[in-house]
């Protein structure tokens, strides 16, 4: 029997000495400290370009560290699906969990409940709230994004006047809405540029289209439009097409999925701003075994954006998202 | 429905499209006086009509469920259903990308998602008719069902490599100026009309709406009709699915969690009774546009964006009320 067996078998009879002894607690808890050099990433969905980059990364750096991987992911960005991932995770205690909370107040209480179990705790692109819970946090600089999204319009435009507008997703967003606040700080350096402000579209291609088009029909002078994630995109794009003004009226979008990297070499979009998932997966990954390990940990960690256009694009294809690793 | 005959104009009063249609022309009117270089063109008329054709196919199918005192919250999870099998099947036909694939693909496309549509119509038609299991309930459960299925075979994600030829022809193409996704809408809505209001298909469909044991004594095969009328829900749902897919140029599995409600409220909007036998789709048409030409009236004018969803709830329970307040007037006179 190895020593670490025997450890977990002492831990095991600890806990149900603990339940036997009837000491008042809550669920999940169980006293016992986690041991196995396991860690698990929790994305905020499946199968989407941006967390299976992420996953890449994060498999690459942990398997490199020496730590069995796992990978759990709800099938929507949903808290209430995403809850009971996370505490079936807790089930298996692994040494540390990577996380995307889908709700920066919901998750709270599942997250926390790792924690009390000894679980390192990293959240990875979103975060919560309560910053007392996860060990570190990596995320995207969104609003270095938006400022990113302005310049790389403004280079597309050049000295030509006009209208441009910002496609929101929901009210309330923090992701998105720092990628608006970006954007409209940074848009101001350029007097030729007038903002129109933001739309908000619920998340809705559909609603995207027609605001687009209903833009172009009070400010016939729109010459930019900044969506700030895919569905947005998806929808301007489609609305520009039905107006027949694609490329006419340059079109930034943000991530570099594989259906909309195809669509920057169609034309479609002129300019992408990338988020960087892998580095993402990897940080989360070496903060969580500085925890593990009782070193310092850097509490935030913000990883930088890149503006892809048509001309650059192979240059940065390494920013291109992954549908497999 | 009045026994005795009226004159023309009292009977254009008495039915409850015209005021649905003054509320929709007195809309247009108030955002056309706003702004009328940017309302009142042909690009705003022909951008709102492309917009509004999906929902308006899904709302000619909800207006039969709604006719028999059902309802369907299952369309925009079986058009995303049927977008994701009909795109999967034509990339599959065309060695994993159909972009540029044929007329002969496209049309294995539509059958596919038309197909697709039926198959969750039947089901849905199935347990509410034989297994008389309440509407809400069996289309809750296919509303998650569908979509979970839908991203189940998709692996979650969108579904792009949507041919050229369909999207350049039925997505964004135009005859004499009409965009064909218009034409193709607007085919269905008048053959959905003519069905309602001329068939005995029609006409069993508002008998089982205003009592379902009256419709069942009198001879009408209830639980096939509504079996029919789910099915044809289902199919008009698959229909729209293809129909996004051509306009979008991908089949998305996200963004139509509100369609069902739209749909509804269309319906509902355009005089329909939610308590079923009463209802039309010439009302429907104006229910789902009068949202549509909020939305984008809203932008064209400059209303500030937090205002913009109040400002349509307000219309919507304005407009029901208006109708059915004047409803309540002519049942007592």
């Amino acid at each position: 029997m190895s020593k670490r067996t025997v450890r977990t078998l002492g831990l095991a009879a600890a806990a149900l000495l603990l339940t036997a002894c009837g000491s008042s607690g809550q669920i999940g808890d169980s006293g016992s400290t986690s041991t196995a050099k396991k860690m698990v990433l929790i994305p905020g969905v499946a199968a989407e370009p941006f967390y299976i980059s992420m996953e890449c990364g994060f498999r690459e750096a942990a398997k490199s560290a020496g730590y069995e991987v796992d990978v759990q992911a709800p099938a929507k960005f949903d808290a209430p699906l995403q809850t009971p991932i996370v505490t079936g995770v807790l089930a298996n205690k692994p040494a540390a969990v990577l996380i995307a909370p889908t709700d920066d107040k919901a998750l709270a209480g599942p997250m926390k409940q790792l924690k009390d179990a000894g679980i390192k705790v990293v959240e990875v692109d979103t975060k919560l709230q309560d910053t007392s819970i996860a060990s570190a946090t990596i995320s995207s600089n969104n609003e270095q994004g938006g400022e990113k999204a302005a310049e790389t319009l403004a280079k597309l435009v050049g000295d030509k006047p006009g209208s441009v507008l910002v496609l929101n997703t929901k009210a309330g967003t923090s992701t998105t809405d720092a990628r608006a606040k970006g954007f409209e700080t940074a848009i101001k350096k350029y007097p030729n540029l007038k903002y129109l402000g933001q739309q908000y579209t619920d998340n809705e291609p559909d609603q995207a289209a027609s605001k687009v088009t209903a833009t172009l029909s009070a400010n016939p002078d729109l010459i930019g439009v900044f969506a700030t994630n895919l569905n947005t995109g998806e929808g301007a794009a489609t609305g520009l097409r039905n107006a027949g003004k694609t490329g006419a009226v340059n079109l930034v979008g943000f991530d570099a999925s594989p259906k909309q990297v195809q669509d920057l070499q169609a034309g479609v979009v002129q300019a992408l701003i990338a988020q960087d998932p892998a580095t993402i997966g990897k940080l989360g990954v070496e903060r969580a075994v500085a925890a593990i390990e009782g070193k310092e940990v850097k509490r935030d960690t913000e990883t930088d954006l890149v503006a892809i256009t048509k001309a650059d694009a192979s240059a940065n294809e390494k920013y291109f998202y992954k549908q497999a690793c | 429905m009045t026994p005795q005959r009226k004159s023309l104009a009292k009977r254009l009063v008495g039915t409850n499209t015209l005021w649905i249609a003054l509320v929709l022309l007195l809309l247009i009117a108030v955002f056309g006086a706003l702004r009328p270089d940017a309302v009142l063109t042909v690009f705003t008329l022909q951008t709102t009509l492309v917009e509004t054709s999906v929902l308006l196919v899904l709302a000619v199918g909800m207006t039969f469920v709604i006719i028999t005192s059902g309802i369907d919250l299952s369309v925009g999870s079986v058009l995303v259903f049927s977008g994701v099998t009909s795109a999967m099947t034509m990339n599959s036909l065309n060695g994993g990308d159909a972009t540029n694939a044929g007329w002969g693909v496209v049309v294995v496309g539509l059958l596919v998602a038309l197909a697709s549509g039926a198959a969750w119509g039947l089901l849905n038609g199935l347990l509410i008719a034989k297994a008389k299991i309440p509407p809400l309930i069996v289309t809750l459960g296919s509303f998650g069902a569908a979509l979970g299925a839908g991203q189940l075979i998709s692996n979650g994600s969108n579904v792009s490599g949507v041919p050229n030829v369909l999207s350049n022809n039925l997505g964004t193409g135009t005859t004499f100026g009409v965009p064909n996704l218009v034409i193709l809408a607007a085919v269905v809505t008048a053959l959905g009309a003519l069905l309602l209001g001329t068939t005995r298909f029609g006409r069993h469909t508002y008998a089982i709406g205003s009592n379902e044991e009256a419709a069942r004594r009198v001879g009408i095969g209830v639980t096939r009709h509504l079996m029919a009328v789910y099915l044809l829900a289902g199919v008009l749902a698959g229909l729209a699915g293809f129909m996004a897919m051509a306009y979008f140029r991908v089949a998305s599995v996200t963004g139509h969690d509100t369609d069902n409600l739209n749909a509804i409220a269309g319906v509902v909007l355009g005089g329909t009774s939610l308590f079923g036998g009463a209802g039309s789709i010439v009302g429907t048409i104006f229910g789902v546009f009068i949202p549509a030409v909020l939305r984008k009236g809203f932008v064209i004018v400059g209303v500030n964006v937090y205002w913009q969803p109040i400002a349509v709830a307000i219309v919507l329970v304005a407009a029901v009320w208006f109708d059915q307040s004047r409803r309540k007037a002519r049942d007592r006179s």
